[in-house]
């Protein structure tokens, strides 16, 4: 990515001169790069993170990031923590990209749920994570027709076609999944509605500091859902970085998270039905597996990260037996 | 017949040259990562190498028992992923049209905590606890 080109393009798009300092490519998506990009204008300095497209994606129901900065928007508006959007770009270096502040904090799950500094905060996100999903599951969706997702209640039953569907394109034979799968058909709980879904909502894509819940981002699987699902994903085993007694995201118990939730909405999701989502969470992540190692199989983008993924997948597999073991 | 290094020591040997050779070298977290997933997966390669034929055969038994079907004892290493990977696609299709043999969760559980003793030990180990 050219500097003078970043220049002009966020020249263009904040209406000031803007003089871009430094440029740095940050780890982290498979499917986004993420940019940290330092600017200084006349009215001071600017400290900002342009996501930019770059391969593949992991599931098919993935937005484009014109979509997820619309979703990244309407969030914002509606006083979700959420970096502050800046604009969009059609074409950043041939690709589309788009620039929103960067937020101070930390992500990285296994700092999160290890370091002794975050102790404060892994004791306050219960109650405040509770709160970001009350308010995203509030968000008007009129204005974000492109969403993927269910139309008709249950929306499980959209989830359940859509991982049947994703399980056929492996064209593997991948018997726990069909186990799993056919425990979710038969179990599908009460329908609490369709809402806006954040989609990826887990550790990894919370910024925290020392205290509090900063930011929820990467919103790119966005879409319409039964709320449930969103509180269910957060419990994913692989979401507990080796914390796995502590079953929130291996920060805390899950029993203040799903009460704080209820009293503020005002809905009545049951334990379980939150294990439900939870089966359905791991299901939906063995197969994310699958088609990352499908990635680099298929030549797509060759990588021994998502080459190994495909064989990791036994860990998520050995989660759904046990939870079926024990659900019944 | 090949000479020494067999492929397992072979195997090792590239993944101690990154273990003690590279790693230690790398300034990147980035490549820092990726060389200890480069590593993982060469350990995964040298624990598969001295298992798998083993392993696939209780898996071949176990699956031949609960389909009830005849055992013909695979002629070759080859013959029996074909055999294995078969039965799993006729199990497979079972469970999704609703036929599911009796036995079949203990089934996948062992056959799922084999493929972790090459893929993940730690992870088994954990999650027994």
């Amino acid at each position: 990515m050219q500097t003078e080109e970043l220049d002009e393009r966020l020249t263009e798009l904040l209406g000031t001169t803007v003089e871009v300092e430094d440029v740095v490519l940050l780890g982290g998506g498979a499917s986004k790069e993420a940019w940290k990009v330092d600017a200084s204008t006349p009215e001071g300095g600017l400290e900002l993170l342009v996501r930019r497209a770059s391969g593949g994606n992991i599931y098919s129901d993935t937005l484009s990031l014109g979509q997820e900065y619309k979703v990244l928007q309407a969030a914002y508006e509606w006083g979700v923590k959420v970096p502050k959007p800046y604009g969009y770009l059609e074409d950043l270096g041939g690709r589309e990209a788009f620039v929103m502040e960067r937020l101070e904090g930390e992500s990285i799950g296994r700092r999160l749920v290890r370091k002794e500094e975050f102790e404060a905060t892994r004791e306050a996100l219960p109650e405040q994570l509770a709160e970001e999903l009350c308010k995203i599951h509030a968000v008007p969706f009129e204005r974000l027709p492109f969403l993927p997702g269910a139309q008709d209640e249950p929306a499980a039953a959209y989830n359940l076609e859509s991982l049947e569907r994703e399980l056929d394109l492996l064209e593997e034979p991948h018997p726990v999944i069909e186990l799993g799968l056919s425990w979710l058909c038969e179990h599908v709980p009460e329908s609490h509605g369709i809402v806006l879904n954040h989609g990826d909502f887990r550790i990894g894509n919370f910024l925290v500091d020392e205290e509090d819940l900063v930011g929820v981002v990467d919103w790119e699987f966005a879409h319409l859902g039964d709320p449930a699902e969103d509180l269910g994903w957060p419990l994913v085993r692989a979401w507990r970085f080796g914390k796995d007694h502590l079953r929130l995201g291996g920060i805390n118990e899950v029993e203040r998270f799903l009460e704080h939730y209820n009293t503020l909405t005002e809905r009545e999701i049951t334990k379980e039905e939150l294990f439900y989502w939870e089966v359905l969470g791991n299901v939906r992540w063995v197969i994310g597996s699958h088609n990352q190692a499908k990635r680099h199989l298929s030549g797509q983008e060759r990588s021994v990260e998502l080459a190994i993924l495909g064989r990791l997948a036994a860990e998520v597999e050995y989660e759904i037996l046990s939870l079926l073991e024990r659900g019944g | 017949m090949q000479d020494r290094p067999t492929a397992g020591e072979l195997v090792k040997s590239v993944r101690e040259f990154l273990e003690e050779e590279i790693l230690p070298n790398l300034e990147d977290s980035r490549d820092e990562f990726r060389t200890r997933v480069a590593m993982n997966a060469l350990s995964i390669l040298e624990r598969e190498l001295a298992q798998e034929e083993f392993l696939l055969q209780a898996e071949h038994e176990r699956l031949i028992r609960l389909l009830d079907e005849d055992h013909i004892a695979p002629g070759s290493l080859e013959e029996l992923r074909e055999r294995v990977l078969e039965l799993n696609r006729d199990l497979a299709g079972r469970i999704s049209s609703g036929e599911v043999p009796d036995g079949t969760l203990e089934l996948l559980k062992q056959t799922t905590a084999d493929k972790l003793t090459v893929a993940s030990p730690k992870y088994l180990e954990r999650y027994e606890e």
